[in-house]
């Protein structure tokens, strides 16, 4: 696999109606690594995710998605990314297995039994369809869904958003339970959940006015060269990029 | 079982959390000398942090010498990995203490004061 590009955005330019959302975006994912893809809300980081499915076209730029042009091979990118929406996108009536029972044919790589797994580990309930599911089930359904066919790359798109406590610690379990060791997954992740992207980065990507602002390592973004200064990421993850001042209790 | 969980809002590194938490479990006997530890990614889904935070404490677990890596099986508690948290987790309260004693001290309370909270152990 190596040489081969997990992910790359260069001199991106996509509009949405008469707004361009990216412009000059340049982004190059490191392979194996959990990238958080931090902006503000409304700030073009779905809009991304869903141009590197070739859901939407750009006018400037270059994007290629495992080495492929994700508009001209559209197909073999779907394939082979796994995607979790910010709100399920299967068909409402449909239950657990009857959802990937309709997804194998159209993933070569598809595992019946990782797809099994997952939804016993994820406690999703087989009997209920997706309208039924509470968010955190629907969310950990897609995520199943998602890494059935053991994707190479896994783009997640906030998939904490509007969970309580409860269920937001439930699909961040499987998730990281979903990262492995060592394992050839790269993965990048929306959200605006601080305390999430200090958890589960290696690398933090900040998106501002349609381009990104900064991008490295976690450590390396908040300044620091070691790990051990990295108490209180998500305290400092706020000051440096929404400018909050944030009350110190040391 | 390990029940750890980082706080990831603590003034403590996250890795080091895992490594105080590992430790202090050893020392009170909860992880018994050769016991296997939690798998790197057990422990990650358990503690809800990234894989890599886990084997950074585990590296250092090793470095201590308080576990011990056996190629491909997993990471077991050592020979005297007892001996060596319990060390360890003394040296650390007793630094917490004096911390504690020094914040105390500089908010006003008297020594007499501490001395009295100590005396209160005895009885």
């Amino acid at each position: 696999m190596s040489g081969t590009t997990i992910l790359k955005a260069q001199g991106l330019e996509l509009w949405r109606g008469k707004k361009a959302v990216l412009r000059g975006f340049d982004l190059e994912l490191t392979p194996g690594a959990v990238t958080v893809l931090l902006g503000r809300n409304g700030g073009g980081k779905s809009s991304f995710l869903r141009a590197c499915l070739g859901l939407l076209p750009w006018r400037r730029g270059t994007l290629e998605v495992l080495g492929l042009d994700p508009r001209r091979r559209q197909r073999q990118v779907l394939e082979q990314v796994g995607y979790v929406p910010d709100v399920p996108d299967a068909y409402e009536w449909m239950k657990a297995r009857e959802l990937m029972r309709f997804l194998a044919p159209h993933y070569p790589s598809w595992d019946a039994a990782e797809a099994e797994r997952c939804l016993e580990r994820f406690h999703v309930p087989h009997d209920v369809p997706l309208a039924g599911l509470s968010r955190g089930q629907g969310a950990l359904l897609m995520l199943a869904a998602a890494l059935a066919p053991k994707p190479k790359l896994l783009l997640l798109d906030e998939p904490f958003a509007g969970l309580d406590a409860v269920a937001r610690e439930e699909v961040l379990r499987a998730l990281i339970g979903a990262l492995g060791e060592g394992e050839e997954r790269s993965v990048l992740c929306t959200t605006h959940d601080l305390d999430v992207a200090a958890r589960i980065a290696d690398r933090i990507a900040w998106l501002e006015d349609g381009r990104i602002r900064e991008h490295g390592t976690l450590p390396e973004v908040l300044g620091a060269t070691d790990d051990e200064e990295l108490a209180g990421a998500p305290r400092r993850l706020a000051e440096k990029f929404l400018g909050v001042e944030m009350s110190s209790h040391a | 079982m390990l029940r750890l969980r980082v706080d990831s809002t603590s003034t403590v590194p996250p890795s080091r959390q895992l490594v105080e938490g590992v430790l202090d479990a050893i020392a009170r006997g909860a992880l018994e000398e050769g016991a296997r530890l939690p798998s790197v990614r057990e422990l990650a889904a358990e503690a809800l942090v990234n894989p890599n935070t886990v084997a950074k404490a585990y590296r250092e677990l090793q470095w201590l010498g308080a576990v011990r890596a056996r190629n491909g099986s997993g990471v077991f508690v050592a020979e005297q990995g007892t001996d060596i948290a319990v060390d360890a987790r003394r040296s650390a309260t007793l630094e917490e203490f004096a911390r504690a004693a020094e914040t105390a001290l500089r908010a006003g309370h008297t020594k007499g004061e501490l001395q009295r909270v100590l005396r209160e152990f005895e009885a």
